[in-house]
C-alpha cells in the first residue's frame, strides 16, 4: 500500500521563506509607503510621484480620493 | 452509461446501471446504481471518484503566505472561494485584522462569484436536463403538456408557455442559455474589478487586498450589477414556473432526490465592523456574517456557533483509498478556547493515500473521504450535505433570523430579498421559504434565489465600500508578522457549499493544511459506520419517472438528482515523482473498472 515515489530533487519546504529576504507584509513596513497616512487615509502621492500635491483636493474638507 | 441485468434477488429484478463519468460537472464522478425497472425505483447507489489531488500532502513545509495562491488552484471555477477561505485561516493564524474596506472588497468579489457560478451552472448545465430537447426524449408526455401550459409568471419573464421556457434552455441555441453566457462575462468582470483576476485572484492577501479603492472601481462594478439584476429577476420567475410545472405534470416528483434534512452552511460575507478573525470570538463574528452559518437537522436549526461547527467535524474513512492516521502525529490537542480537538478533526488529519482496486461490493471504492459532523446531542456522525450550497445557506439564514440589510432580510422563517428598479424591470420583492424537505427540485430552485440574495448583498456592500472611500478611508492592507507557531481556520461558503481550511504553522512553515470543500461532504462514500454519503442517500429509493425502458434509459431522474448537488470534483491528478521519471503504474480506479 502507499504510493511508490522516486527520490525527491528538492526538499519539500523549498518554497518557504528565506530569512533576510524582504517581506511585503512585514510589520512596520506600512509607514514607509508613500501617500499612505497613519489615519487610514491616503493622498495623491499614493498614485504619483510627480507634482502629487497638485492632485490633492483644493478644500480641506474634501475627501482625498487619489486617482488609481 | 452501461447496464447489465443481474440475477433476480429478493424478489426484485435489479439492473446494474452505471454512469461514469457524469458529464456537465467539474471532475470525475461515477454513480453506480441498481435499478428495479418493474417497480421504477433505484434500489442501491454508490458514488465513486477516481481522482486524487493531494493538496494536504504537498502543502506541508511551504510558506503559509503562499497558501491562498496555491489552494486557489484546487478548483477551476471557484478558486477565489478557496483563496478567500485560506486568507481567513491565515488572518486567524497571524492575528491580523484587515481594514474594513478590504473586507468589503472581498465580499463584493465573492458576491459576484456566487452570481457568476450559480448562473452558469443553473442555466448552462442544470437546465439542459429540463430543456425541450431532453424532456422530449425522456418524457414526451410532459413536453406535450408543457407546450399547452401557460406560464403563470409570463408578465415577469416574457415567455408565454412552459414549453417556450424549456425551449429557451436548449443548449447553444436557446435564448436563456445564451443570455446566461453573457451574464457570466459581466459577473466575471465584476470579480476581476475586486479581486484582480478570475478564477485565481491576484489581489487577495492575508491582511487585506491589493485592489486600489477608487470610486471608479465601485461604480464600474455597480453598472454591471444593475445589468445583471434585469436578468436575475426574469430568471427567478422562469425557475419557479418550470419547477412548479414539474410538480404538477409529474405527481410524486417531490420524491425524486428526497433526503432527510441534514444541511450544513459555514457562513459567508464577513461583517468588517464585527470580525476580528480571532478564534476566541469566532461565535460572535460568525453570527454577524451576512450569510449565517448553521446546521439544520430535520428542519430545525441545531447551531449557528462556528466553534461548535468546527469541533464537531470528523473525517471518517471506511470506503476510501486511504490508510488510517491513528498512529500519526496529533497537531492540535485543544483549541484556543481550551476545548479538546478530536483525532479525526482536520487539524489532526494526516493524509496517507493508498491506491487500490475499486471494490463496489463491500470494499473501498472512492478517493473521496467521508466528512461527517458529530452531533453531541445524539452521538450520531451526521452525513451533512450542502444541497449544492444555496438551499443550505438560505435555510440556515432564514431560521437564524440574524441578517438585516436594506436589500436582504431574514424573518426567522424565510428570507426576503428586495431588488430595486433597473433599466428594463420594475422593483421586485422575492421571498424564499424552506420547503417541507429537500429534494432535487428544491435544491435547484434555491440556486436562483441565492443569486438574487448575492445581488442584493452586493448592492449593500457597494454602499458600504463607497461610504468608506467617500470618508477618505482608503486603507486596504494591514501589515503583519508570521508567527513561528500558530493555528488557524477559515470558514466560508464555496459556491456549491461549505468550505473550511484548517492550518497549522510550525517554525513559520505549514505543518498541516486541510481544505474541506463541499464535494467531499456531498460525494462521500459509505463511512466506517456504514452511513451512505448524501448522493448515495438521495439517489437510493429515488422513483423513476422517465418514460424510456431499460433499453433507451437515460437515467434523467438520477442525473437531475446528482446535478442538483452541483457536483464538483476538481480535475486532474498530477504527480511529479522525482528525477524526471514518470512512473507508469496503472491503478484500478479508472473509468469503467467495475469487476
Amino acid at each position: 500500500m502507499g504510493i511508490t515515489v522516486g527520490k525527491p530533487d528538492v526538499r519539500v519546504d523549498k518554497a518557504a521563506h528565506v530569512p533576510g529576504v524582504r517581506r511585503g507584509n512585514h510589520q512596520g513596513l506600512g509607514k514607509h509607503q508613500p501617500g499612505h497616512r497613519r489615519d487610514d487615509t491616503s493622498t495623491a502621492r499614493r498614485s504619483t510621484g510627480i507634482n502629487a500635491r497638485r492632485h490633492d483636493p483644493i478644500m480641506p474638507d474634501m475627501p482625498n480620493l487619489s486617482p488609481a | 452509461m452501461s447496464s447489465e441485468t443481474l440475477v433476480p434477488s429478493q424478489q426484485r429484478e435489479l439492473t446494474d446501471v452505471a454512469f461514469d463519468p457524469i458529464t456537465r460537472i467539474v471532475g470525475n464522478l461515477g454513480i453506480y446504481t441498481k435499478i428495479d425497472f418493474p417497480r421504477r425505483e433505484v434500489v442501491e447507489c454508490r458514488s465513486t471518484s477516481s481522482i486524487f489531488r493531494g493538496y494536504s500532502v504537498f502543502m506541508k513545509g511551504k510558506d503559509p503566505r503562499d497558501a491562498h495562491f496555491i489552494t486557489s488552484r484546487i478548483c477551476g471555477i471557484c478558486g477565489d472561494n478557496h483563496a478567500t477561505c485560506s486568507v481567513y485561516a491565515q488572518n486567524m493564524a497571524y492575528g491580523v485584522k484587515p481594514p474594513p474596506l478590504a473586507d468589503w472588497i472581498i465580499n463584493l468579489g465573492e458576491a459576484a462569484e456566487y452570481m457568476f457560478d450559480h448562473t452558469i451552472f443553473q442555466d448552462n448545465m442544470v437546465f439542459v436536463d429540463y430543456c425541450e430537447r431532453m424532456v422530449k426524449e425522456t418524457n414526451p408526455g410532459v413536453w406535450e403538456r408543457a407546450e399547452r401550459t401557460p406560464a403563470p409568471r409570463a408578465d415577469r419573464h416574457g415567455l408565454r408557455t412552459i414549453g417556450e421556457i424549456m425551449a429557451s434552455y436548449n443548449p447553444f441555441e436557446g435564448s436563456t442559455y445564451k443570455e446566461a453566457l453573457e451574464m457570466s462575462r459581466l459577473t466575471r468582470e465584476m470579480i476581476c474589478l475586486m479581486e484582480g483576476r478570475h478564477v485565481h485572484p491576484s489581489t487577495l492577501y492575508p491582511g487585506g487586498v491589493g485592489t486600489v479603492a477608487t470610486p471608479q472601481v465601485f461604480t464600474d462594478y455597480l453598472v454591471r450589477l444593475t445589468r445583471c439584476l434585469d436578468f436575475i429577476k426574469r430568471a427567478v420567475a422562469m425557475n419557479d414556473d418550470v419547477f412548479d410545472f414539474f410538480y404538477e405534470a409529474l405527481p410524486g416528483y417531490e420524491e425524486v432526490g428526497r433526503r432527510r434534512t441534514l444541511l450544513g452552511c459555514w457562513g459567508a460575507f464577513q461583517d468588517p465592523e464585527v470580525v476580528d478573525y480571532d478564534y476566541r470570538t469566532m461565535n460572535t463574528w460568525g453570527n454577524a456574517m451576512f450569510v449565517t452559518p448553521g446546521i439544520v437537522v430535520d428542519n430545525q436549526l441545531v447551531t449557528t456557533d462556528l466553534v461548535d461547527i468546527n469541533l464537531g467535524m470528523r473525517i471518517l474513512l471506511g470506503s476510501s483509498y486511504y490508510e488510517d492516521w491513528e498512529g500519526e502525529e496529533t497537531f492540535v490537542d485543544t483549541d484556543p478556547l481550551g476545548n479538546p480537538v478530536d483525532r479525526r478533526h482536520p487539524w489532526n488529519q494526516t493524509t496517507l493515500p493508498a491506491p487500490q482496486k475499486r471494490d463496489l461490493n463491500g470494499g473501498n471504492y472512492s478517493w473521496v473521504m467521508s466528512p461527517r459532523w458529530y452531533d453531541k446531542r445524539t452521538g450520531d456522525h451526521l452525513a451533512l450535505d450542502t444541497g449544492g450550497g444555496p438551499i443550505a445557506r438560505l435555510w440556515a439564514t432564514a431560521l437564524a433570523d440574524k441578517v438585516r440589510t436594506p436589500y436582504v432580510r431574514s424573518t426567522g422563517h424565510s428570507v426576503e430579498i428586495d431588488l430595486p428598479r433597473t433599466p428594463s424591470s420594475p422593483e421586485v420583492r422575492l421571498e424564499w421559504k424552506p420547503p417541507a424537505f429537500p429534494n432535487t427540485i428544491e435544491r435547484n430552485r434555491a440556486r436562483m434565489y441565492f443569486v438574487a440574495y448575492a445581488a442584493g448583498m452586493a448592492l449593500h456592500f457597494v454602499d458600504k465600500a463607497l461610504g468608506e472611500v467617500r470618508a477618505g478611508r482608503t486603507k486596504v492592507f494591514q501589515d503583519f508578522t508570521v508567527p513561528s507557531d500558530g493555528i488557524g481556520v477559515g470558514f466560508h461558503e464555496a459556491v456549491r457549499g461549505v468550505l473550511s481550511h484548517h492550518l497549522v504553522i510550525r517554525d513559520r512553515k505549514i505543518a498541516n493544511y486541510h481544505p474541506y470543500p463541499p464535494t467531499p461532504w456531498n460525494a462521500s462514500p459509505r463511512d466506517s459506520y456504514g452511513t451512505p454519503g448524501p448522493y448515495e442517500d438521495a439517489v437510493q429509493g429515488c422513483p423513476i419517472f422517465e418514460e424510456n425502458g431499460p433499453d433507451g434509459f437515460k437515467g434523467i431522474d438520477i442525473m437531475r438528482t446528482v446535478r442538483s448537488f452541483d457536483p464538483c470534483l476538481p480535475c486532474g491528478v498530477h504527480m511529479y515523482l522525482g528525477g524526471g521519471r514518470t512512473l507508469k503504474q496503472s491503478h484500478s480506479p479508472t473509468f469503467g473498472a467495475h469487476s
